[in-house]
């Protein structure tokens, strides 16, 4: 036992430093949020409503209690928390507008055009906000598209990567408990506009767990000495005066060679892109499918 | 023959921590005395018979106790020239032991207790030492290479050498052991010892350990001994041939001229333990105190380790990464 934790003592030091490094953040966070009570200045908006069920997955418990929520994390973020469940195929309402568009994206024509009709934004129409609009209705291919719209002040925090992870959050959930999901959308939101956000990164909750494993599996295999010793001698140990004698030790340059080869440069084709910046250039956004 | 204490009578025997003859009954120290040729059969001190192998040079009569060393093996043809006595006695070796054992975290930690200790004897191992003049001859080409890039080209320049080397190098006492007892692999783990403690042979320095002649000539073995210059001699040239990406030989000629040879005994600590029905002998070098020896693996440590690890580091990543989020 003694040897256990003589061992593990940095290890069990360096653990208890970052927990509590931890809590200290997280009774940070939660002062922070404490002490945050926005006002909304935004008179214009045609509606004091936040929760459009048009697909009927919730049921109206669920419906108030998301109310409720939101309207507690609109006066801690200072943003509008808007969230859409539809039903109904919208090529037609989205070609209307951008005759163009892809059908992954009726959805975003959708909550753009939502959001300004509305009239919605925090401070202002057209302020700081989010709208999540989850179509219900299957497209053409048999998936569902989701898309996420930020505006104003939530647009400046959000970048592709945070975008993907929220709407992630939410499909880990939406297909069994639709009233999970859209709770995790908007606390993930008051998280990540309370946040620092010094990070725009997210890692996968398997990878915590495949760190360990791998850990394990070195450390084991490491301290599993099956050999029976080290060899400690070296080419030197019998050499007389410690090394050796060269009588000849000669590099001559004989000739030299220079190849060249272009090099291909890539363009374009950044994966298709899930933000942008549409109807004006002041929607940023994006959008899952499931 | 045997070393009697002049003083009480007792067997003397060599003490590695006094670094002399001792005698353990009256405690005195240069007091012995040798007595009598033995007789490969019977004890030279209580006349019980012995039983010893055909190697034998040196035992402990288990009768009386007494550390015999046979006249017959430390003479003439089988006399050793050079002898590295003990430096390191019983009790250094065990704490050696017990001091590698604690770095193997694995290994259960009843297992060296005197319980489970079978045999445990100092041993003088025959050596043969040998003396070998390396002549090295190397010819090839070798390549540098340089890589950059201007614009969207990238330039790859190869530079060839020809690379020359005469090396000579002077081996003194490449050490091979010739008991077929010994594992070659672990007497050659026990290397290196330390030579400037090398001393003529007195068969003094047998007395309170067990030994063994040379059980091969030193012809039999000078393959071996080569084929340690060899690598040696292959990995000082390597070491000369830096800064370049590759080496092509075209010309590699290694001589080797045996400059002599001489029979050591070299000192070493044998300790048997059996432990849950298997045995495990370890094997302490009895000048440098380096151990060899594989040791059992406890599966409840291993679990409860690994265990630790992978809570410990999964927990740490899931803060690190809770953290990273928050900022």
């Amino acid at each position: 036992m003694r040897q256990y934790f003589r061992y593990f003592k940095w290890l069990y030091i360096v653990l208890a430093a970052i927990a509590a490094l931890t809590v200290v953040l997280h009774v940070g966070h939660w002062m922070l949020a404490k002490t945050m009570n926005y006002q909304r200045t935004n008179t214009e908006c045609i509606t004091d409503e936040r929760v459009f069920d048009g697909a009927g997955v919730l049921n109206d418990k669920e419906e108030e209690k998301l109310r409720r929520l939101i309207a507690k994390r609109e006066r801690q973020t200072g943003c509008d928390i808007v969230l859409v469940t539809l039903n109904e195929p919208l090529e037609a309402y989205a070609r209307e507008i951008e005759p163009g568009v892809r059908s992954e994206e009726f959805v975003r024509v959708y909550a753009e055009q939502r959001w300004e009709n509305d009239g919605f934004g925090y401070d202002r129409p057209d302020g700081d906000g989010v709208i999540l609009v989850d179509n219900w209705s299957r497209a053409d291919d048999g998936s569902i598209h989701t898309w996420l719209c930020t505006t104003g002040r939530a647009r400046d925090v959000y970048y592709e990567e945070d975008i993907d992870h929220l709407l992630d959050n939410v499909y880990r959930y939406v297909e069994k408990n639709p009233y999970r999901a859209y709770k995790t959308y908007v606390n993930d939101f008051y998280h990540d506009m309370l946040g620092w956000k010094v990070f725009h990164m997210y890692v996968p909750g398997y990878v915590p767990w495949l760190a360990g494993i791998i850990a394990a599996v070195i450390f084991c295999v490491a301290n599993w000495r099956s050999k029976e010793g080290k060899k400690t001698t070296t080419a030197t140990t019998y050499v007389a005066g410690r090394e050796p004698v060269f009588r000849v030790s000669q590099d001559r340059f004989l000739r030299k060679m220079v190849t060249r080869r272009k090099i291909q440069t890539s363009s374009g084709g950044g994966g298709g892109g899930r933000s942008h910046g549409g109807g004006g250039g002041h929607h940023g956004g994006g959008g899952h499918s499931r | 023959m045997i070393f009697k204490c002049r003083n009480c009578g007792g067997n003397t025997v060599y003490s590695p921590e006094k670094g002399g003859m001792y005698c353990p009954h009256c405690e005195s120290t240069g007091s012995e005395e040798k007595i009598g040729d033995s007789s490969l059969v019977q004890c030279v001190n209580c006349g019980a018979p012995i039983q010893i192998t055909q190697y034998t040079s040196a035992c402990r009569c288990e009768h009386c106790g007494n550390y015999l060393i046979f006249n017959e093996r430390v003479e003439n043809v089988f006399e050793p020239k050079l002898i590295l006595p003990f430096r390191i006695g019983k009790e250094g070796a065990a704490a050696a032991m017990e001091k590698e054992f604690s770095r193997r975290l694995f290994a259960p930690a009843d297992f060296l207790s005197a319980k489970s200790l079978e045999k445990m004897e100092g041993v003088y191992v025959p050596f043969w030492l040998y003396d070998y003049d390396a002549d090295y001859d190397f010819a090839g080409e070798g390549t540098r290479v340089r890589t950059w890039r201007s614009g969207d080209t990238e330039y790859t320049e190869t530079s060839y050498f020809e690379v020359v080397r005469r090396m000579d190098v002077d081996f003194d006492r490449i050490p091979v052991d010739a008991s077929i007892a010994m594992d070659d692999s672990v007497m050659d783990l026990m290397e290196p010892y330390d030579y400037r403690a090398l001393a003529d042979f007195a068969p003094q320095y047998m007395s309170g350990f067990f030994g063994e002649v040379y059980n091969q000539k030193a012809e039999e073995l000078d393959e071996r001994a080569q084929a340690k210059a060899r690598q040696a001699s292959e990995e000082l040239l390597q070491g000369s041939l830096t800064g370049y990406t590759t080496v092509r030989p075209y010309r590699k000629n290694l001589h080797l001229t045996r400059e002599g040879f001489c029979y050591a005994l070299m000192p070493v600590w044998q300790y048997a333990y059996r432990y849950r029905d298997k045995s495990y002998l370890y094997h302490v070098n009895g000048q440098t105190g380096k151990v060899i020896g594989v040791t059992p693996v406890s599966r409840g440590k291993v679990l409860a380790y690994g265990a630790s690890v992978f809570a410990a580091v999964t927990a740490l990543c899931y803060m690190a990464v809770h953290v990273l989020e928050i900022l």
